[in-house]
């Protein structure tokens, strides 16, 4: 007797170690882009690194409307004002913004540099002289006190051409000096902050610090002006506050059905507090086994791993559904513990496959799984029995509950029925099998996708979903390639293949496009002759392009600029975003605007036959992505299942057996898919993950139904406490199920269906007439 | 990114122009009953109010521009046309074609020339919008305004009158030393504006469109 609580001194000892660790290591991440996996290609890798830090997930779309566009403008200025002094955001554009003085002399200083239009021609006799009529023209104009000053000492333009070639995109429409929509009923921000899209926390106080600086300028003028955000930050947010919102009331009502079932079927809280230190323990260890094993844990893998956990709720439910007056509970536990042994080891195979899927988000979910499924069974196995009281017995058990099982196989013909009806539903279903459109899955509203749409072609701004990416081993050679892929670009804007684009090139010479343009500015006596010749017949003062000469001679041999020259600018930024290293690579990220047709443009980039640029769809490469995943998770699901056949086989020892345990499940998986399909689902990864549940259930359910040793009063203890496992998960499934996020919608409804299926198929198929004496 | 400086400055400079212009247009034989004719004296308010009178939808230009970067002036013909209540237009005819048309808060620019059409907005900076603005609201008659914004001094008589208007605020002397309009009752005959480096431009008004 004394030796049996070993295990519960060594349980107290390792749980006060765990729950210690939990409290003081324990690292609960937020950050979705933790969970995604490296990519395969090196194109998704850089895709992925876009979408973890990448400027894409950094910008956010304000909105403000309810107000006369004059004072939505007063607004617009007052909160640009506020956020630009805010340290998390790093930069508030609303149309007022301009150079600074500083930026703006940078720029000038570097124009012989930076200028597209500078070449030895440039400054040929005919040329400056064209150059100089021009000049002229801009001094009759009404902009010219804007642009005289630049006559003496830029001539040829440089300069001024440099800032209109810079302001390429379509501007949105301005009222008072700032951004609105085309209808002056929204006055629009864009706001990049510090922080990745995905890191919920920090977006959701920067969003609060956004919504604050919004009441401070609001004023008696504008009682009714409203704030909107849009972006992929915001909707991490709401995504992050959806699920943990949905989460608390769902489990807060399983939980108190769960309990309720529980105390009508043993009459006894203590059993129920008891039933509960099995998942308790196991959650505890997956969260010790993943934080150990990664370095911290995800709230993701935290709220699936409890949800996969589940089943280990079912072991003390066996065990306490068995106990008899006859045995003290540590008999009971050996006599049923062969089988839920088999359960346990096959149950666990299933699960690691997660493991070797190479996803971040599945790997931490199948440790967790298997640390705890571990733990809640060697919990049943060796602490629940001496824990529970010595003399329990459940409530009687009505005597008719085998004859209802009897009849059960009496009909088990419904069993190829179903398969057949499920395969014909999957086979001519108009639904598609799986989900390829990631946007269903997000958990994101309707109405806030819409609001994106909107507010992003108020902007102008790309929608990010295409990109042209390059490729190379140094900055210079970036630049360069960059320099040979932006005339063909113009050559594709120009035939209508696409509106626009943004690349680095545009706004960084390489080091050998500068030295050149260095090399073609003449000498000071030789473009001294030129200009005294092309200012001939033009009523210029003489000397006034002493600056010119000046500025020329110093270009010559100025230092060349680079990616560092125009750091802590709003230009540097722009650099810095559209091209970054990666592993000791250069890329340059170019978004596309308003492609217009994404296969040609995909043949016409691959036309220019070079490997290191390549033309990306972001929406189709992320499909890809999650395609290739699921697939190779499907297949480590298949090997798994061959596993567990072959365990069960040498388990079981026989073949009618094996067939009676493995049947259910099967079909279970077949006429579950099949449900799906009926109801409108597709099959996402997450449906995938879930169905390790079903198989896991499936097990736990055929393995207990086919104890060879049940017979009569046994046998009626086996089948209730299946009943009351199958509604305890159908119960917090079936819950589940009603969630308006697809993520839990998706598992609740695969969990629930395939636990009901699993068991009737189970009874089905259970041998029933031996036992029936 | 938006370099939107040069806009906004070069905007203002176009509406000063075009508004002063056009109130030229606006009144050619007004016999005003304002002012008090035995003392032949004006203030302000009768020139503006005189100004105000009369309308014509357009009145033809020859504009006279002086820069120290230049050896003679150069010379831009066209016609100046105002559609009630905000509308205004800045044609040029000589020595190329090209439009500024001035419509509420947007200015469309089209220049033959130079094969380009863009709108931009009127104003695009907070510093310079309130001056833009009480620009506007002196010259349809808002005599309040216009005080505000400039000290205004008028000399001469109804016959023969100059109004000088010179910006009270530090953002309003960065684009304008003055402007100087001289007329004779209800009707302009001269613009000078001076710009703080000493370039000028002097518009002379002529009745009706330019040919």
């Amino acid at each position: 007797m004394r030796a049996a609580w070993w295990p519960v001194l060594i349980w107290v000892a390792l749980t006060t170690g765990a729950l210690w660790f939990t409290t003081t290591h324990l690292s609960v991440h937020s950050e979705l882009g933790d969970l995604l996996p490296e990519g395969t290609t090196s194109t998704q890798r850089v895709l992925l690194t876009q979408v973890r830090s990448g400027l894409a997930g950094r910008l956010m779309i304000l909105a403000i409307e309810g107000s006369h566009q004059d004072e939505l403008a007063r607004l617009s200025k007052a909160l640009g004002e506020g956020l630009r002094k805010n340290s998390h955001i790093d930069f508030v554009g609303n149309g007022t913004q301009a150079l600074s003085p500083e930026e703006r002399l940078a720029l000038f200083r570097s124009r012989y540099l930076l200028s597209r239009t500078v070449s030895a021609k440039t400054f040929s006799t005919d040329s400056l002289h064209v150059a100089l009529e021009q000049r002229l023209d801009d001094l009759r104009s009404p902009l010219a006190p804007m642009t005289k000053q630049y006559v003496p000492s830029d001539p040829t333009g440089e300069f001024l051409g440099i800032l209109r070639s810079w302001s390429g995109w379509e501007a949105p429409a301005t009222h008072r000096g700032v951004w609105m929509s085309a209808d002056r009923h929204r006055a629009l921000l864009v706001v990049e902050t510090k922080a990745a899209g995905f890191d919920a926390d920090a977006q959701e106080a920067i969003q609060q610090n956004i919504r604050a600086s919004f009441q401070r300028v609001l004023n008696e003028l504008s009682p009714s002006a409203r704030l909107l955000m849009s972006g992929p930050g915001v909707f991490t947010v709401e995504i992050q506050r959806t699920i943990e919102r949905e989460v608390w009331w769902l489990s807060t009502v399983a939980a108190t059905l769960v309990f309720l079932l529980l105390y009508a079927s043993y009459r006894s809280v203590t059993l129920v507090l008891l039933s509960l230190i099995p998942l308790s323990s196991g959650i505890l260890a997956g969260m010790v086994a993943v934080n150990s094993w990664f370095g911290f844990v995800h709230g993701i893998t935290l709220g699936f791993g409890i949800t996969l956990l589940g089943l280990v709720d079912d072991y003390p439910i066996h065990l306490l559904s068995h106990l008899n007056r006859r045995d003290t509970a540590q008999a009971t536990m050996r006599a049923i513990w062969p089988t839920m042994r088999l359960g346990v080891l096959t149950t666990a195979i299933g699960f690691s496959s997660l493991l070797l899927a190479g996803f971040p988000a599945l790997a931490q979910l199948g440790l967790f799984a298997l640390a705890g499924l571990g733990t809640a069974a060697l919990v049943t196995r060796w602490v629940l029995p001496v824990c529970v009281p010595a003399g329990f017995v459940p409530r009687e058990i009505r005597a008719d509950l085998l004859g209802t099982m009897a009849y059960l196989s009496k009909v088990r013909v419904l069993v190829p029925v179903a398969v057949v009806l499920a395969t014909i539903v999957l086979i001519w279903s108009d639904t598609p099998l799986w989900e390829e459109d990631l946007a269903k899955i997000s958990p994101v509203s309707e109405e806030k996708k819409e609001l994106d749409q909107q507010l992003r072609g108020a902007m102008g701004a790309p929608d990010m979903r295409d990109l042209l990416v390059i490729e190379a081993a140094t900055q210079e050679d970036l630049l360069q390639r960059g320099e040979t892929v932006m005339p063909k670009l113009d050559r594709l804007r120009e035939a209508g293949a696409l509106a626009g684009y943004d690349l680095v090139s545009r706004y960084l010479p390489s080091q050998r496009m500068q030295r050149q343009r260095q090399q073609d500015l003449p000498e000071p006596a030789l473009l001294e002759d030129r200009l005294r010749e092309a200012v001939k017949g033009l009523s210029f003062a003489p000397g006034l392009f002493a600056p010119f000469l000046a500025g020329i001679e110093e270009a010559r041999s100025q230092s060349l600029v680079d990616r560092e020259s125009f750091h802590g600018t709003s230009l540097g930024l722009k650099i810095e975003a559209l091209m970054v290293e990666h592993h000791g690579r250069w890329l340059a990220v170019a978004p596309l605007r308003g492609v217009a047709d994404r296969q040609a443009l995909k043949a016409a980039v691959a036309g220019w036959g070079d490997v290191a640029v390549a033309y990306v769809d972001l929406k189709e490469e992320s499909s890809r992505l999650m395609r290739e995943y699921r697939d190779r998770t499907l297949q480590l699901l298949g090997w798994g299942g061959v596993a567990i056949a072959v365990a069960l086989g040498i388990g079981l020892k026989s073949l009618p057996q094996l067939w009676r345990v493995l049947v259910p499940i099967v079909a279970g998986l077949i006429v579950v898919t099949g449900i799906l399909n009926l109801a409108g689902e597709s099959l996402s990864l997450f449906h995938v993950a879930t169905l390790l549940l079903v198989i896991g259930l499936g097990l736990d359910y055929a393995l207990f139904l086919n104890r060879p040793e049940d017979q009569g009063e046994e046998r009626r203890r086996t089948v209730f406490g299946l009943l009351v496992c199958s509604t305890t998960t159908i119960l917090v499934f079936g819950v589940l199920a009603f969630s308006k996020i697809p993520v839990l919608h998706a598992i609740g409804l695969t969990a629930a269906c395939g636990s009901l299926c699993c068991l009737l198929f189970a009874g089905f198929l259970s041998e029933q007439d031996s036992h029936v004496a | 990114m938006n370099f939107g400086t040069i806009r906004t400055s070069r905007r203002l400079f176009l509406f000063v122009l075009l508004l002063s212009g056009n109130l030229a247009g606006a009144a050619v034989e007004s016999t005003s009953s304002h002012g008090d004719p035995a003392s032949n004296t004006w203030t302000v308010e009768q020139v503006v109010a005189a100004l105000k009178e009369g309308r014509e939808p357009s009145v033809s230009f020859e504009e006279a521009i002086y820069s120290s970067m230049l050896t003679e002036p150069l010379i831009v013909r066209g016609t100046l046309h105002f559609t009630p209540p905000a509308t205004l237009e800045k044609e040029v005819v000589e020595p190329y074609r090209e439009r500024y048309l001035i419509e509420g808060d947007r200015v469309t620019f089209e220049s033959e020339r130079k094969h380009v059409k863009k709108t931009i907005s009127l104003e695009d900076y907070p510093a310079l919008r309130s001056f833009v603005e009480a620009f506007r609201a002196s010259f349809t008659g808002d005599v309040a305004q216009l005080k505000k914004v400039y000290e205004t001094t008028v000399e001469g008589t109804s016959r023969q009158w100059t109004l000088l208007l010179r910006p009270h605020d530090q953002v309003g002397k960065s684009m304008v030393d003055y402007l100087l309009l001289s007329g004779s009752e209800g009707r302009i005959a001269t613009i000078a504006i001076r710009a703080p480096d000493g370039d000028r431009s002097v518009m002379t008004l002529r009745r009706g469109p330019s040919r």
